[in-house]
């Protein structure tokens, strides 16, 4: 049975650098897609991404598990994006020219779906900060309401709120693809 | 749980893709919390044997060096504790002495910490005397110079705990919210930063929020 994310931390916090290692794998992918699809380039995301862990490693000593190490984690990883939008670096990574999934050999379908897939990243960048942020949160952190409001500093009915007219963009953006 | 999912939208977001950091940031941080792990300060159970004394002789000696660099610095610096009355010669004069204890709180401690000393010979009253004479068994005269210290060392000591205090989170954005108060942006917003590289995980209240942040 793997060990749960806060004992690591608190292992970790004691001194034991394979317990951060493990912790680190576990939730390094999804950390740096939040991160990605919340900036302008790969290179800031990888800089944010970077900085985060490192503000992780800082906060160490004073890490108590109150809460999932999840939404500790991505209280911190909010702060630090709250920095970077002030500093007016707002957007999402353009989508690289990579072929969307499907095994449809076909060039027109294949061309049809990539323009879907460039409508729904549009539309994603295109919602408000704090509506991509939640979306981001639930859809690729695994946050639950509660856990959105902890991370960003608000309350449940405004995450539940942002969450909402978030998906719905994102599903008028899909259903007209 | 409540899952606000929708799954065609969950499966267009998965089309995205599922980037992932490069090797070499990996290695990088990894090895950076080796090193932290490595470098740990004091360990949080308490030492046992030799060891034990360590910690208790170090922070005597940190103590005793603040205490001799504030007392220092304090007389360096003019103040109201270097202002004293002059010495009472007579028992009526003492009287006075004692009456203006009764003034104020303050005043009466920088007296405290200056205490005059009666010339050898004056002839107090009794009570008097038996106040002086147990006053000067308590302070005996070689000593005399080093009851104010004493007292100043107790002043500048509570000052140098004060200054080694950290300031508290929430006095730093009370800070940061009249730096924003004042129309200085680009001061608070550094403050700010600094803030959340020092607290990463402080939730700060939705109404300090609104101060704090850039409007």
């Amino acid at each position: 049975m793997e060990a749960p994310d806060e004992q690591l931390m608190l292992a970790y916090r004691d001194g034991n650098a394979a317990a951060f290692e493990t912790l680190y794998l576990r939730h390094r992918g999804r950390l740096f897609r939040f991160v990605l699809r919340s900036v302008k380039s790969r290179a800031t995301a990888e800089e944010l991404f970077q900085e985060i862990w490192m503000r992780v490693i800082e906060a160490r000593e004073r890490y108590a598990p109150q809460a999932r190490f999840t939404t500790w984690l991505y209280t911190i990883a909010h702060h630090r994006m709250v920095d970077h939008w002030r500093r007016g670096g707002l957007s999402l990574v353009e989508l690289d020219d990579q072929d969307p999934p499907g095994d449809s050999p076909d060039p027109a379908r294949q061309l049809e779906a990539r323009q879907a897939l460039a409508r729904f990243a549009q539309a994603l960048q295109a919602l408000p900060v704090a509506q991509r942020e939640a979306f981001l949160l639930h859809e690729e952190a695994g946050l639950s309401i509660a856990e959105i409001a902890a991370a960003t500093g608000s309350n449940a009915e405004a995450a539940k709120s942002r969450l909402r007219y978030a998906v719905a963009k994102l599903k008028a953006a899909v259903e007209d693809g | 749980m409540a899952d606000e999912r929708d799954p065609k939208v969950s499966r267009r977001y998965r089309e995205l893709g599922a980037e992932e950091p490069p090797t070499e940031l990996d290695a990088e941080i990894l090895a950076v919390s080796r090193r932290a792990a490595e470098t740990r300060l004091a360990p949080l159970v308490p030492p046992t044997g030799r060891r034990r004394w360590y910690f208790p002789v170090a922070a005597a000696a940190i103590i005793t060096l603040a205490v001799a660099v504030t007392v220092h610095v304090e007389r360096q610096q003019p103040d109201a504790e270097s202002i004293t009355p002059a010495p009472p010669s007579t028992p009526e004069s003492r009287t006075d002495a004692l009456e203006a204890k009764k003034d104020s709180a303050p005043q009466a401690e920088l007296r405290k910490a200056k205490p005059a000393k009666p010339p050898a010979a004056s002839a107090p009253a009794p009570a008097l005397r038996a106040a002086d004479t147990a006053r000067n068994m308590e302070q005996p005269e070689p000593q005399a110079r080093s009851a104010p210290d004493a007292q100043v060392t107790g002043l500048a000591m509570r000052r140098a705990e004060r200054g080694a205090v950290e300031e508290a989170p929430e006095r730093i954005l009370e800070r940061i919210a009249e730096l924003r108060r004042q129309g200085k942006h680009d001061e608070a917003d550094k403050a700010l930063a600094e803030f959340r590289r020092r607290y990463p995980d402080y939730r700060i209240a939705e109404e300090m929020l609104k101060k704090v942040e850039r409007p």
